[in-house]
C-alpha cells in the first residue's frame, strides 16, 4: 500500500519531480502536494483501501505525512476487521 | 511615550515591557519577545559581519514556521529589506524575482531543500543560504552558528523610517512580477492605524494564516507586536484541512482572526465549527475578495460573540478602508467596504480623471501613510500607478490608482463594484462581470462562481460561467440561467455553463479566473 501511494504521489499529483519522500515529511508544507492534489490522494486511498474518508477524518493527524497516512489506513482497516 | 519609528522598535519595546510574553507560536514551538529580540540581533549582527549593506535585499524562502519571525526581524535590524518568496510558486517565478531585485542571500528551512536544489541549477548568484539545511552546492549557515555569534562588537544599524523594509511581489496581470516597496514608515503606519481602529491589546492572540508574501501577514508580524500580543502562525497543512483548522483556532484560543473570506467559508461548509469552542474569538476580519453575504450571515450566526469587519486595500496600500458589520446582514446585498480610516483620504474619478458626484461609479484613488514608495526597478509602472494632484508648483499630493470601481452610498459608505478591467464590452454592450457573478451567487445551490470572457478574437467572445455547487453535484444549467434572467439583461447572461468540483486558486486563496480561463479555453474552444 505504501509503495502504491508513493508511486501515485510521484506520478500523478506531485508538483515537481523528486526521488524520495521522507516518511515524516510534511507533504503539504513542503509543497510536494497542493490542496487539489490532496483531494486526489484521498480519492485514491478510498478506492485502494475500499473505505470512505469522512470530512471529520480529514485532519493533519491523519494526513500530514506518509507515516500519518499509513497509521490511519491501518487503524481503519483493523477497525473494519473487528466489526466483521 | 514609546519612541517607535521603525519596525525593529516594535520588538525592542515589547521585549522591555513584557519580555516573557510569547511573541510567536507555531504548533509546539514558541518564541518570547525577549528571545526574539536577542536572536534577531544575532542574525542582524551576522548579516552585517558578512557585509550586508543598508537597502540590500535578502530573500525569505520559507513555508509557514516559527523561524519566519526571526528572519523578518533579523533582516530588518541589519538595515536590509526582506523579500518573501512564495515557497509554492513555480521555480521560474522565484528565479525571476531573485534576479529582479538581485537577491544574494536566502533564509530558508529544511522543507525547501528540493526547491533550493532546483534554484541552484540555474545560473543565479546565491552567495549563501541561512537555515538548517545541508548538503547543498553553496555555502550554508545553520541557526546554531548564528545564535553562537557574540554580540560584543555589534553596533545596531541606524535605520530611518523612510528606509526600505520589504518588497512584496505580486504576479501582475501582464505576467511580469511587480515588486511593491514598503518602508518602515508605511508598514508601521499600517500597524498604528489598525491598533487605533480596533481595540486590540496585549492579551490578544492573533491567528496568522497569511503567508509572508501576502500583505495580510503584516497583521501577525507588525500589528500584534505593536499591541504586545501573541501571533499564532497557522501551519500550511492546517490550512488545507478545515477540520484541523477549526480545532487549531479553538485550541489556541485565538481572539483575532484575519484571513481571506475563502478560508472562513471552507470552515463553514466543512461543518466542523459546531464541534469546537470558539468563545475566545473577539474579532473576525477579512479582506482580499468579496465575502459572499449569505456565507457571512451563516458564520455570524454561528459566532455571535465575535465582531466582524470587512477590510479593503490593494497590497500597494496594504489596507485603507474598513466596515464593521454589527449584526448578521438581512439581505444578500454585498457588504460595503466602508470608509477610509485615519491618515487616509480618497477620491472617486470618472471619465477624464474628474471627480464624480456622490452615488456615481468611478475608479477609487487613495492617499495614505501606508502607501508604497513604488514598484522596484520599474519607474514606468510606478508613474502609471500614481495619480498626482497638483497643490502648488512643485508640490503634489500623490494618490494610488486602485483600478477598482467604487461608489459612495447615501450613508457615506463606499461600495466595491469590481475591478476596472472587469467591466467589459460585449458586442457593444457594457457588462459588469462582477455583477453577473453576484447574480449567480443569489441562487441557493451555488457556492462559488467565476464569470470569464472566452473567445478567439474580439468578434467571437462569449461569456462563460464556472460554477461550484454546494453539494458538488451538477444542477440544471437551463434553470440556473432562467434564474439569472430575472435580474440581468439578456446580453449579460453567459452562453456556456461549466460545473467544477473546485476552482484553481492563487497562493493567497483567491479564485484564479486566469487559470479557469485557460482550463476552459482548452476544453471549450
Amino acid at each position: 500500500m505504501k509503495e502504491k501511494i508513493i508511486a501515485y504521489i510521484k506520478n500523478d499529483i506531485a508538483n515537481e519531480s523528486f526521488e524520495t519522500i521522507g516518511l515524516r515529511e510534511d507533504l503539504l508544507g513542503s509543497g510536494v502536494i497542493d490542496s487539489m492534489g490532496m483531494m486526489k490522494l484521498l480519492t485514491f486511498i478510498e478506492k485502494e483501501a475500499g473505505f470512505t474518508i469522512s470530512s471529520e477524518d480529514m485532519t493533519v493527524e491523519n494526513f500530514m505525512t506518509l507515516e500519518n497516512i499509513m497509521g490511519y489506513i491501518s487503524r481503519r482497516t483493523s477497525a473494519g476487521t473487528n466489526e466483521a | 511615550m514609546d519612541s517607535i519609528f521603525t519596525l525593529p522598535h516594535l520588538i525592542e519595546t515589547a521585549a522591555s515591557k513584557s519580555p516573557d510574553r510569547e511573541a510567536f507560536r507555531c504548533l509546539d514551538k514558541s518564541i518570547s519577545y525577549v528571545e526574539l529580540h536577542q536572536k534577531s540581533d544575532k542574525l542582524a549582527s551576522f548579516l552585517k559581519n558578512i557585509g550586508i549593506q543598508k537597502g540590500e535585499r535578502i530573500g525569505i524562502y520559507m513555508n509557514r514556521c516559527i523561524e519566519t519571525a526571526l528572519a523578518v526581524y533579523g533582516v530588518l535590524k541589519s538595515g536590509a529589506a526582506y523579500v518573501p518568496l512564495d515557497p509554492f510558486a513555480p521555480i521560474s517565478t522565484t528565479l525571476s524575482v531573485i534576479s529582479d531585485c538581485n537577491i544574494e542571500y536566502l533564509i530558508t528551512n529544511t522543507s525547501q531543500k528540493r526547491k533550493i536544489s532546483q534554484l541552484l541549477e540555474s545560473p543565479i548568484m546565491l552567495k549563501a543560504i541561512i537555515g538548517d539545511i545541508e548538503e547543498l552546492p553553496v555555502t550554508t549557515v545553520s541557526w546554531n552558528t548564528i545564535f553562537g555569534c557574540s554580540l560584543e562588537n555589534y553596533k545596531p544599524t541606524n535605520i530611518l523610517e523612510q528606509d526600505l523594509a520589504f518588497i512584496l511581489y505580486t504576479s501582475g496581470s501582464t505576467g511580469v512580477p511587480k515588486g511593491i516597496m514598503h518602508t518602515h514608515y508605511s508598514a508601521l503606519s499600517l500597524a498604528k492605524i489598525v491598533a487605533n481602529t480596533y481595540d486590540f491589546n496585549s492579551e490578544d492572540i492573533f491567528g496568522n494564516p497569511a503567508p509572508l508574501h501576502f500583505d495580510p501577514s503584516t497583521f501577525g508580524y507588525f500589528v500584534a507586536p505593536l499591541v504586545g500580543a501573541t501571533t499564532v502562525i497557522v501551519p500550511d497543512a492546517h490550512l488545507k484541512m478545515p477540520s484541523s483548522l477549526s480545532a487549531l483556532i479553538s485550541k489556541e484560543k485565538i481572539t483575532v482572526w484575519y484571513s481571506v473570506p475563502l478560508m472562513l467559508i471552507q470552515l463553514l461548509v466543512s461543518n466542523t465549527l459546531q464541534k469546537h469552542d470558539f468563545s475566545s474569538l473577539r474579532w473576525v476580519l477579512f479582506a482580499g475578495e468579496v465575502f459572499i453575504t449569505k456565507h457571512l450571515r451563516a458564520l455570524m450566526q454561528l459566532w455571535p460573540q465575535a465582531r466582524f469587519s470587512n477590510l479593503y486595500g490593494p497590497a500597494e496600500l496594504i489596507l485603507c478602508t474598513f466596515y464593521n458589520i454589527e449584526t448578521p446582514p438581512l439581505t444578500d446585498d454585498p457588504i460595503p467596504i466602508g470608509t477610509v480610516w485615519n491618515n487616509t483620504e480618497y477620491k472617486i474619478l470618472g471619465e477624464y480623471n474628474t471627480e464624480v458626484s456622490t452615488g456615481t461609479t468611478g475608479e477609487l484613488i487613495v492617499r495614505s501613510a501606508t502607501l508604497m514608495t513604488g514598484y522596484w526597478n520599474n519607474k514606468t509602472l510606478t508613474d502609471q500607478a500614481f495619480f498626482r494632484v497638483k497643490v502648488a508648483d512643485g508640490y503634489d499630493h500623490i494618490f494610488y490608482r486602485t483600478g477598482d470601481l467604487a461608489k459612495e452610498d447615501e450613508q457615506g459608505q463606499l461600495l466595491f463594484l469590481g475591478r476596472n478591467d472587469r467591466q467589459i464590452k460585449l458586442r457593444g454592450y457594457r457588462v459588469e462581470l462582477d455583477e453577473v457573478e453576484l447574480t449567480f451567487l443569489r441562487h441557493e445551490e451555488v457556492e462559488e462562481v467565476a464569470v470569464i470572457v472566452l473567445g478567439k478574437d474580439k468578434e467571437a467572445q462569449e461569456l462563460v460561467v464556472a460554477i461550484k455547487t454546494k453539494t458538488g453535484q451538477k444542477i440544471d444549467a437551463q434553470q440556473l440561467l432562467e434564474f439569472c434572467k430575472s435580474s440581468l439583461p439578456i446580453y449579460a447572461i453567459p452562453k456556456i455553463v461549466e460545473f467544477m468540483d473546485d476552482f484553481p486558486r492563487t497562493s493567497s486563496g483567491k479564485i484564479s479566473r486566469k487559470e479557469i480561463g485557460a482550463l476552459l479555453h482548452k476544453k471549450i474552444l
